[in-house]
């Protein structure tokens, strides 16, 4: 993928960034493509704003929550998880392809889990975007190799 | 002396400029605010913007100029970029000039297919596209997609007290005081927070005992009615009523997103579901988009991105 293209992950606070931050820590190694953005909670983050970073160029979204039953505001990922069902139904509808959106549980103790999600999802959006301007200007195929 | 108007209709069914004209004393008070220069429906002024058509187009100069309609043919662009150069301040009134109306539901089909659909039906297969029929631009685009907007008063058709109030707060170089919020803010129907957990087919009337009022009435979303009151923009009632749930009827959305660039269909599916409702007993979820399809909502099926 080529490295302009950037992938916006909305992290939770109580797990997810933490994970990010034990990956750091641990050094754990992950594409510059992902930008973190840190969220009190996986279920404030509204469709508009996954739309909006998609129209703004973002080659992908990433929610990354707290695993079910888990969740710091007790039903927070419940709403991220019916919220999520809706952008991928939408975004279909209005012209994305639904592969752009990911959401993932991981607990701020997996960090491996949390690389591999933003692996997968590079993978993934490399995958969509072969063949794309976007993805042949530069560096097609620099992919850091799966841990 | 008073200021200069243009007022020019673009890609829309003259409905703004109908509710302008009907609206009795309110039209003198804008003969009083300004002066007319450029009105084509009600005045006789040659200009020429279709193609083919030999000549220039001249729009006289103007402080002010109101946009009705969104851009769908190579003459509305020609005539909105000269409205553009000609007015100090462009207005775009309606829902068609803001966010691109009815006509904007052609930005599901590409250009080709629209032109096929209209004139080449079941009974008309083999007729070709008639002459003088002019070339679609590939979608419908809202006037501020195209040219820089200054106010954008919504509405299918707007108020015209907003129209008046909007250009008095400009003469008197106040601050706009456009409706910013929804539609449910001014519905005084019932809600009690828990409601049906699917949505009806459109078949379905709303309950109410006859002869109650309004605010006696359960909110039509909890009656399992898509009403897309929560995410369109109110003023459609003024500070009353909303006009529909007047007649008991569900919100169709007609003023646009609540915010500039929100969506309506993302915002109706995420209301939905973030309060238990089962969004897919919608049966054709894309039309919640049948007011605001410009700014590239709505786009050809199967294109993909």
């Amino acid at each position: 993928m080529n490295w302009d293209a950037k992938i916006i992950a909305f992290c939770c606070n109580w797990c997810s960034y933490a994970a990010a931050d034990l990956a750091g820590i641990s050094r754990l190694q992950y594409s510059g493509s992902i930008r973190i953005i840190r969220v009190l909670c996986s279920g404030m983050v509204h469709p508009q704003q996954v739309l909006h970073a998609l129209d703004k160029g973002a080659a992908g979204v990433m929610l990354i929550g707290c695993h079910l039953g888990e969740c710091h505001y007790l039903k927070g990922n419940e709403v991220a998880l019916a919220r999520a069902e809706v952008i991928v139904d939408t975004l279909e509808d209005l012209g994305y392809a639904s592969e752009r959106f990911e959401l993932t549980w991981v607990s701020s103790a997996e960090p491996e889990r949390l690389v591999k999600a933003f692996h997968h999802m590079i993978a993934r959006l490399a995958d969509l975007d072969r063949g794309s301007p976007v993805f042949t200007a530069g560096g097609a195929g620099r992919l850091i190799n799966e841990t | 002396m008073k200021p200069r108007l243009n007022f020019e209709w673009l890609h829309g069914c003259s409905g703004c400029e109908i509710a302008l004209l009907n609206s009795g004393e309110l039209l003198f008070s804008l003969f009083q605010l300004v002066d007319i220069v450029h009105f084509p429906l009600l005045m006789d002024h040659k200009y020429i913007a279709d193609p083919g058509e030999e000549g220039d187009l001249s729009l006289p100069e103007a402080d002010i100029g109101l946009v009705t309609g969104g851009v769908g043919l190579a003459s509305h662009l020609k005539i909105l970029t000269a409205m553009r150069r000609q007015c100090r301040v462009l207005i775009a009134v309606g829902t068609c000039a803001g966010h691109g109306g009815i006509p904007a539901m052609r930005n599901q089909w590409t250009a080709g297919q629209t032109m096929e659909t209209v004139f080449s039906t079941a009974t008309t297969d083999t007729a070709p596209v008639p002459d003088g029929v002019p070339a679609l631009l590939d979608r419908v685009s809202s006037i501020d997609e195209q040219v820089r907007v200054d106010v954008c008063l919504p509405g299918c058709p707007p108020r015209p007290e907003m129209i008046i109030a909007v250009l008095e707060a400009l003469i008197q170089r106040e601050e706009q005081r456009l409706p910013h919020k929804s539609v449910c803010e001014t519905c005084p129907t019932v809600r009690t927070g828990k409601g049906q957990a699917t949505i009806h087919r459109g078949t379905v009337r709303a309950a109410y005992t006859p002869g109650e009022p309004l605010d006696r009435m359960r909110c039509l979303l909890e009656q399992g009615l898509l009403c897309m009151g929560p995410v369109t923009a109110g003023g459609c009632g003024g500070r009353d009523v909303p006009l529909c749930l007047r007649s008991r009827v569900s919100c169709r959305g007609c003023y646009g997103p609540v915010r500039k660039y929100g969506n309506q269909l993302l915002d109706m599916m995420n209301a939905l579901a973030s309060n238990g409702i089962d969004y897919r007993t919608i049966i054709d979820r894309t039309s919640l988009l049948r007011f605001s399809g410009a700014h590239g909502r709505l786009r050809p099926k199967g294109e993909r991105k």
